[in-house]
C-alpha cells in the first residue's frame, strides 16, 4: 500500500477503536513488564516521559528531565510536560521535519527545489508549526500562492513535485490534503482538481535557479480552496487527523475525529492527553515504533556528546551545515548520510508515508553491533565530558549502572538487571584484577543501545 | 546460454573522458586529444589510450563500446538513467540495476552476506534502491580496504572487541533486552527485531566476514592489484564473486575533471588501469570470468574539446552524447569494439548504444528478463526497462554457446 493513511483506513469508526487495543488485555504482564506497564495496562511514568519527548520533541529526554517527571508526584505532570514540549523549539523542528517529508522538501533530483528554495520553504513550514496555523489556512496559502521561489515560500508547493503540470498538481493536492494517493485518485476527481491549475505557469528568471510561479489568465485556485477548505472541510480534517494519528499510533490506527480541529498543536495535545495514548505497549496495545533515523542519530550524538556536521558537494556553491545542530533540523532531504539511509530516512521523492523505513533489518543491527563509529562513541557515552575530573569515575559500579540506565533508557534498572551486570563484573574481576569499570560500562552501554527498549518508542 | 552468477560494476563516478580511455583520437588536434596518443592492444587493430597499458595487454578479455549515448548532462539525472535505464520522472524512483539483479537472484543465492554489496562508499545523491526501500539496501562496506585491517562497518568487530568480550556482550544483552510484548503487532515487531539480530550475528560471526580479510591474499596478489583503494576494492570484489554475491559495485570517485583534467585523469587512469587489468586476469585465471559480468562506465563522458582557458586550465565538461564503456565476462565476448564515434569523439557514427540497451544486455546475460516486470515486493507492476532502442541490445557481443 503506497500510503498508509488512505481514506479507507481512517474511516473505520469508533466501534473499531473501542475493540482495538483492549483485545490484548487478556494477557497479564509478565514479571518484568512492570517496568513498562502498570497493572491496569497503562504505560509507566518512565515509558510515558520518553514517549512524550520522542513524539512531541523528536528526542529522548535527558537524565534530569526523565527523573524530574518520574520522581514527581504531581497529578498534573503529564499535562504540564505536554504544554512545555509543545512550546519548545524542538517541537517545531521535529514536526517541521515530518511535514517536509510529505511536502518533498529537497534540493535535488527528482524534486529539484534547489537550496535557496529549500531553506525558505522549510522556514515557512516550520512557521506553520510554531504559529499553530490551521492546516486549512496553510493549505490556502500554498495553493493560492504566486511569485518567486526565493521570496514567496509557498510557491514551492508547486515546484516540489516531479510533474509540474495541472495533473501533477492535482495529484499533489489530493495526496497532501485528502490523503488520496495518485493511483487511487478517481479520474473524474483528478480532472476536476486539474482544472484549478490549468492557467498556472512557471518561468525562469535571470537569477540562477529562481523561478516565478504565476497565473496566466483566470485564477481558479481560490475557488478550489473554497471547496476544499469549505464544503469539503470534513474530508480534509479527517485526512489531517488520520495522518497525525498514523504518525503517532502507526499505520492502520482506527479513525478518531477531533471535530473540525485543524491546528496541529491542538490535535497533538488531545492525543497526548488521551487514555488511548496512555496505554502500555506490553499488553495494552499501544503500537511501538522504531525510532526515526534522524531521532536515533540525535540520540546517539546527545548521549555521547558527539556532533554531526553535514555538507552537500552539489550544487555549487557547496552547502555546509555546522556541527552541533540536531539531524532533525537538517532542512534539505538531499543532504544525508549513510547512517540516515541505513535507518530509513525518507528520500522525499514522492511524499508518500511509506518512504520512511521503520522496520529493523540485519544491516541496521550489524551497525549497532559492530560499527566502528558507534564503538568510538560508546566511550564518550560512558564518560561524558571526558576523563578529567569526571565525578562518574569515582562512583561505584552499581551507581554507574544506574546512571547509564537513566541516561539511555530514562529509568532506574531493576535489581535483576543490576544483578546481571554485577555478575559479569565479578567474573571479569576473577579473570583479571586489572579489569576496568570503564570497559564494563562501555559493554553495558553497548547492550542498552541494542535493546528494543532503546530502539523503539514503546 | 547459462546465466551469469555475479555482476561487478566499476562505476567511474563523475564521468571519465572517452578520449583518454577507450576512444582515443590520435589524428585529431591537440584541442581534442591534448597531444596524447593511442597504444595498440593484444587484439590486432584495437587501440586504446596510452594511459591504459595494462588493460591493453589483456584486451582479449574485454570489449569496449565507443558509442554510448544519451541526453542527460547533470550528474544526478545521468546517473539515474545509466543505473535504471529510465529518464527521471513518472512519479516513482526506480531501483538501480544492482538492487534489481540482487532482488532477482537472492532466492538462488545461499550466502549470509547481503546479495548487493558496495565497496566502499555509496554513490551519494542517488538512491540505489529507489522505491524498493530499506529491505533491498546494499551493504556499503565503508572502511579502507588498503589498510592493514579492512574494517567493514558492521561486519568486522571494532578493534579491541575480542571474541570473549563479544560473547559476554551478547550474553548480557540477552539478559537486559527484556521488553517482550504479549502479542499483536508489537510482538511481531519484537520478533522481527530478534530475527534481524540473529541474521546479523550469523553474518558477522560466520565465514562471511572472512571474505573481507584481504590479509589472506599473498603480497604478490595484493601488489598486482595495486595497493590503492580501487585495487584492494577490486580484490575484495573478486573474493565476493568467489563467495557468490550476485551484485557488487565498486564506486571509484574522482572523474569529474572540469579543471586540470589531464593531471587528474592521468592519476586516476594509472591506478584504475592496474587494478582492473589485474582483476580481469585474476577472474580469468580462476575460471570465474565466464560466469561474472564486469562492466565499467561513468554516467557520461566529457566534452571532446578541451577548455584551455582559465578557470578550466585544460578541463573538460560533462558530455553524454558520446562516451565509452567496458564490458567483460559473463557471456560478453572479449576483444571487440562496438560502435564508433566521429573524428573528435563528439557523436556516434555507428551503432549507438542507449542506456536501456546497455543495461538490458546485462540483465539478459544474468537471466533477468529485461522485458518483464520489475522484481519487487511493493506490488509495483512497472516494466523493468523501457523498450530497446532501434539499434537494440548488444547481441553482437554475446559469446556463442559452448
Amino acid at each position: 500500500m503506497p500510503l498508509s493513511l488512505q481514506r479507507r483506513d481512517f474511516l473505520v469508526g469508533a466501534a473499531a477503536l473501542a475493540a482495538w487495543p483492549r483485545c490484548l488485555l487478556a494477557d497479564a504482564p509478565p514479571g518484568q513488564a512492570a517496568v513498562w506497564e502498570n497493572p491496569d495496562g497503562t504505560a509507566t511514568d518512565s515509558v510515558m516521559v520518553r514517549r512524550l519527548y520522542l513524539d512531541l520533541a523528536g528526542r529522548i529526554p535527558t537524565k534530569a528531565e526523565a527523573q524530574e517527571y518520574v520522581l514527581s508526584s504531581d497529578g498534573g505532570k503529564r499535562s504540564a510536560l505536554v504544554d512545555r514540549l509543545l512550546a519548545s523549539p524542538e517541537f517545531a523542528d521535529y514536526w517541521a521535519m515530518r511535514f517536509c517529508d510529505i511536502l518533498r522538501v529537497k534540493s535535488e533530483f527528482p524534486i529539484n527545489l534547489w537550496p535557496n528554495a529549500v531553506y525558505v520553504y522549510h522556514s515557512r513550514i516550520r512557521a506553520f508549526v510554531t504559529r499553530n496555523e490551521p492546516w486549512s489556512a496553510f493549505g490556502r496559502a500554498l495553493l493560492t500562492s504566486q511569485g518567486s521561489d526565493f521570496r514567496d515560500a509557498e510557491v514551492n508547493f508547486f515546484r516540489a513535485t516531479d510533474k509540474r503540470t495541472p495533473e501533477g498538481w492535482a495529484e499533489a493536492v489530493a495526496q497532501t490534503f485528502l490523503g488520496i494517493t495518485p493511483d487511487a485518485l478517481p479520474p473524474a476527481r483528478r480532472a476536476g482538481l486539474s482544472k484549478a491549475f490549468a492557467n498556472l505557469r512557471i518561468k525562469n528568471t535571470r537569477e540562477w535557479k529562481e523561478e516565478i510561479v504565476y497565473v496566466d489568465g483566470a485564477d481558479r485556485r481560490p475557488e478550489l480552496c473554497n471547496r476544499l477548505f469549505g464544503g469539503r472541510r470534513a474530508e480534509v480534517a479527517a485526512a489531517f487527523h488520520a495522518r497525525i494519528r498514523g504518525w503517532i499510533f502507526g499505520p492502520g490506527a482506527p479513525a478518531v475525529s477531533y471535530g473540525g480541529e485543524l491546528r496541529l498543536e491542538n490535535v497533538l495535545r488531545k492525543i497526548a492527553l488521551s487514555d488511548e495514548y496512555a496505554r502500555g505497549s506490553v499488553t495494552g496495545g499501544f503500537a511501538a515504533r522504531r525510532l526515526d533515523a534522524e531521532v536515533l542519530d540525535d540520540a546517539i550524538c546527545a548521549l555521547s556528546g558527539a556532533s554531526r556536521s553535514y555538507q552537500s558537494p552539489a550544487p555549487e556553491p557547496f552547502t555546509y551545515l555546522p556541527g552541533g545542530r540536531p539531524t532533525v533540523c537538517v532542512e534539505d532531504g538531499s543532504i544525508s548520510s549513510s547512517f540516515l539511509s541505513l535507518f530509513g530516512r525518507p528520500a522525499r521523492d514522492t511524499g508518500l508515508e511509506d518512504e520512511r523505513g521503520s522496520g529493523v533489518t540485519a544491516k541496521q543491527r550489524l551497525y549497532l553491533f559492530n560499527s566502528g563509529r558507534l564503538h568510538g562513541l560508546l566511550g564518550r557515552v560512558v564518560m561524558p565530558g571526558g576523563w578529567q575530573k569526571n565525578p562518574l569515575s569515582k562512583l561505584p559500579v552499581p551507581q554507574r549502572v544506574g546512571d547509564l540506565y537513566w541516561r539511555i533508557l530514562s529509568r532506574e534498572p531493576t535489581d535483576e538487571e543490576r544483578g546481571h551486570v554485577m555478575d559479569l563484573w565479578r567474573r571479569r574481576r576473577e579473570r583479571s584484577k586489572g579489569a576496568k569499570p570503564f570497559d564494563l560500562m562501555r559493554d553495558v552501554a553497548w547492550c542498552l543501545f541494542n535493546t528494543k527498549e532503546f530502539l523503539f518508542r514503546i | 546460454m547459462k546465466a551469469a552468477k555475479s555482476v561487478v560494476e566499476i562505476w567511474l563516478w563523475g564521468g571519465p573522458s572517452q578520449l583518454e580511455t577507450f576512444d582515443p583520437k590520435p589524428g585529431a588536434s591537440r584541442d581534442y586529444n591534448g597531444g596524447l596518443k593511442a597504444i595498440p592492444t593484444n587484439v590486432p587493430g584495437m587501440e586504446i589510450h596510452e594511459w591504459w597499458p595494462k588493460l591493453a595487454s589483456c584486451a582479449d578479455l574485454f570489449s569496449v563500446i565507443r558509442s554510448m549515448t544519451h541526453g542527460q548532462f547533470g550528474h544526478e539525472s545521468a546517473t539515474y538513467l545509466m543505473q535504471t535505464g529510465r529518464l527521471p520522472g513518472g512519479g516513482e524512483v526506480c531501483p538501480a540495476i544492482g538492487a534489481v539483479v540482487a532482488q532477482a537472484k537472492k532466492a538462488g543465492y545461499g550466502g549470509d552476506l547481503p546479495p548487493y554489496v558496495i565497496l566502499t562508499r555509496a554513490k551519494g545523491r542517488f538512491s540505489e534502491v529507489g522505491f524498493m526501500g530499506a529491505e533491498a539496501a546494499p551493504l556499503v562496506t565503508g572502511g579502507q580496504p588498503n589498510a592493514a585491517r579492512f574494517a567493514v562497518d558492521g561486519i568486522v568487530a571494532p578493534e579491541g572487541v575480542t571474541d570473549v568480550i563479544a560473547k559476554e556482550r551478547f550474553e548480557l544483552l540477552a539478559q537486559l533486552d527484556g521488553w517482550r510484548p504479549a502479542g499483536g503487532a508489537n510482538a511481531e515487531k519484537a520478533a522481527a527485531f530478534d530475527a534481524a539480530g540473529d541474521e546479523a550475528r550469523r553474518i558477522s560471526e560466520g565465514d562471511a566476514a572472512k571474505v573481507f580479510d584481504l590479509a589472506q591474499e599473498t603480497d604478490a596478489v595484493r601488489g598486482a592489484y595495486g595497493r590503492t583503494e580501487i585495487g584492494q576494492s577490486l580484490l575484495a570484489a573478486r573474493r565476493l564473486v568467489e563467495y557468490g554475491v550476485p551484485y557488487i559495485t565498486v564506486n571509484v570517485p574522482g572523474w569529474d575533471s572540469h579543471k586540470r583534467h589531464f593531471e587528474t585523469m592521468k592519476r586516476r587512469s594509472n591506478e584504475t588501469d592496474k587494478a582492473v587489468a589485474a582483476f580481469l586476469k585474476d577472474l580469468a585465471g580462476r575460471k570465474l570470468l565466464g560466469s561474472t559480468v564486469v562492466w565499467m562506465s561513468g554516467e557520461f563522458g566529457r566534452t571532446p574539446k578541451v577548455g584551455w582557458e582559465s578557470p578550466w586550465n585544460g578541463g573538460r565538461g560533462h558530455y553524454p552524447r558520446c562516451f565509452s564503456a567496458l564490458v567483460a565476462g559473463g557471456g560478453f565476448k572479449g576483444g571487440c569494439v562496438v560502435g564508433a564515434s566521429d573524428e573528435t569523439a563528439s557523436a556516434p557514427v555507428a551503432r549507438p548504444v542507449a542506456p536501456q540497451d546497455f543495461l538490458g544486455s546485462i540483465y539478459e546475460l544474468c537471466g533477468v528478463d529485461p522485458d518483464g516486470p520489475m522484481p519487487n515486493s511493493k506490488g509495483k507492476k512497472s516494466a523493468l526497462l523501457p523498450p530497446p532502442s532501434e539499434a537494440g541490445r548488444l547481441h553482437e557481443l554475446y559469446a556463442e554457446e559452448g
